[in-house]
């Protein structure tokens, strides 16, 4: 462990985070992305790093709950009213060891907008989180916020279930980020001429999908850097609440479809099964992976947790 | 035509390696199809009915060819020659390609009968005939780059139009001509270039080819 982080370090970049950070979004509502960040939380705590959970679903804050913990006294909304608050002064402790929660908006200020310098200090403080990972739990919908704490992470999972309306809105977010982030290599590499020039002539140079835009961009624009960042950009699939064999064959479809829609690498990182254990647990304010150990469901977030883990080692490596 | 643009590889279609093995391939072609059959719920709102047929099509196309052996080590030939493979990245069957391997055949040559006297007609045009160079295409012993480049240039007909041909990339057939085998992929793959070259040139392709590779270390 100690091997790893000290690589790590040796490794960064100047203009990479501390940390890993690992945002999950979905698009949808109540599709799990709250209980997937919690247990891939405790999970990545529980192989020994050190792991800061950050509850972004300013609107209706519940991580705590989905993490089996009451609502912490201070949260994002102290951060942002306060301009003195440092990120650390809101991380709380939870009962896992090596994981610290910072908990939403518990009060009933209204903090679900955030000023341009509220937006860039909230940012900033993430990115220089001392951590081994942030998992940032993000809201439904395709809000300005939560495209850019999407983008700023190191690690994009996308979260569906195998429901046709979570599968669209799944889609739309990533459609929404991704030409958001085209957006900024747009403005950074003055390419809106380029682009403009390109959708004029969009019927004959057959540009149908992102990933006819994007090939016949890095035609026209050499950059090189450009290309790398581009292509540095992955999603990665969580499927959901899975209750059928045949539902797990969905999840290499999106990601096939997702890879020839944007022509960007996709992983899909595995499938979870439907077990009413999940809430039932819930209930009784213990997160799953405490009261069940031996469910199926427990193993599957395992897997997932070391794939994850084990990507920064391949990284690292290469 | 297609938005899938037509630099995507059999391979890339697949979402398999180059040196997938046959039963990975049967895998990913089962999922594609599946994926991209017209009510498949991966699709919806991502690629139209058209187009999800349209892929299906080009699926068809790609296992139809990457699940036999032989078709698929001519597309590999294929795709080296283009430069869009290394050789290293290919099965182990198309490493192994043997003497004797037939490349892709080849269109028929749209050209009317008709030449002029004293000349002689070629797939892409014609030439006019002298014997002594006849005379030495008959007799020589050495099929090196040199000779087949003065072949090519006597029977008039130009590197581009070699290369369409072939399917083999002008850079590796001026290679293959300046006797450069530093530029060259493996042996196996040179061995089906100058096949391949010496079909278009209209030579004996196992005489040329096993001459020039006593050349070829
Ligand atoms: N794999 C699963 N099996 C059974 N129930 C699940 C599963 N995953 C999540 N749930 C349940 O679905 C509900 C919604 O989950 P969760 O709160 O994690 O979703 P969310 O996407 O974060 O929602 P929101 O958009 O409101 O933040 C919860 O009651 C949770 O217990
Ligand atoms: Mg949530």
């Amino acid at each position: 462990m100690v091997e790893i982080n000290n690589v790590r370090k040796i490794n960064r970049g100047i203009n990479r985070p501390k940390a890993r950070i690992i945002a999950v979004a979905g698009g949808k509502g109540g599709i799990g992305k709250s209980f997937v960040s919690s247990s891939l939380s405790i999970f990545l705590a529980n192989m020994g790093h050190k792991v800061v959970s950050i509850d972004l679903d300013l609107g209706c804050s519940n991580l705590h709950t989905s993490l089996g913990l009451a609502p912490p006294p201070k949260g994002l909304q102290d951060f942002i009213l306060k301009p003195e608050t440092k990120l650390t002064d809101i991380m709380h402790p939870t009962s896992f060891a090596g994981l610290s929660l910072i908990g939403g908006n518990n009060s009933i200020d209204d903090v679900t907008q955030l000023s341009i310098p509220q937006k860039s200090r909230l940012m900033s403080s993430i990115y220089h989180c001392d951590a081994d990972y942030v998992i940032l739990d993000l809201s439904a919908g395709t809000h300005e916020l939560t495209l850019d704490f999407f983008l700023m992470a190191t690690d994009k999972i996308i979260v569906t279930t195998p429901e046709p309306s979570s599968i669209e809105n799944a889609y739309r977010f990533m459609k929404a980020s991704f030409f958001k982030f085209i957006k900024r290599y747009e403005y950074q590499y003055q390419l809106s001429p380029v682009i403009a020039e390109l959708m004029t002539q969009q019927k004959q140079l057959g540009i149908r999908s992102p990933n006819d835009l994007l090939k016949r961009l890095f035609k026209e624009e050499e950059s090189i850097s450009l290309k790398q960042q581009i292509e540095r950009f992955k999603f990665n699939i969580i499927l959901n609440q899975c209750r059928s064999y045949k539902d797990i064959g969905l999840g290499h479809s999106i990601k096939s479809v997702s890879q020839k829609y944007f022509g960007l690498p996709t992983e899909f990182l595995g499938h979870l099964d439907y077990d009413n254990a999940v809430w039932q647990s819930l209930r009784s304010r213990k997160h799953l992976l405490v009261e069940h150990p031996h469910s199926q469901l427990y193993t599957q977030l395992m897997q997932m947790s070391r794939k994850l883990a084990h990507t920064e080692i391949r990284r690292v490596a290469s | 035509m297609s938005y899938i643009s037509n630099e995507q590889t059999y391979y890339e279609l697949l979402e398999v390696s180059p040196d997938a093995p046959q039963d990975e391939i049967h895998r990913a072609y089962q999922r594609a199809k599946e994926t991209y059959s017209p009510d498949s719920p991966a699709l919806y709102t991502m690629f139209t009915r058209e187009e999800a047929l349209e892929l299906s099509k080009l699926i068809e196309e790609a296992y139809h060819v990457l699940s036999n052996k032989s078709k698929r080590r001519d597309y590999d030939l294929q795709l080296v020659g283009h430069s869009k493979l290394s050789p290293e990245e290919l099965s182990n069957d198309s490493q192994v390609l043997q003497d004797g391997h037939e490349p892709t055949p080849k269109p028929q040559s749209k050209l009317s009968n008709d030449v002029p006297d004293g000349h002689k007609k070629t797939r892409f045009g014609s030439y006019q005939v002298k014997p002594e160079m006849e005379d030495a295409i008959e007799n020589t012993m050495e099929w090196d780059g040199s000779f087949l480049r003065k072949v090519r240039v006597y029977k008039n007909i130009s590197l581009e139009q070699l290369s369409a041909e072939t399917k083999i990339s002008r850079t590796y057939l001026k290679a293959v001509e300046d006797n450069n085998f530093d530029k060259l992929p493996a042996r196996v793959f040179v061995r089906g270039f100058v096949v391949q070259l010496a079909k278009a040139l209209s030579l004996d392709e196992n005489k040329v080819a096993k001459s020039y590779m006593n050349m070829v270390k």
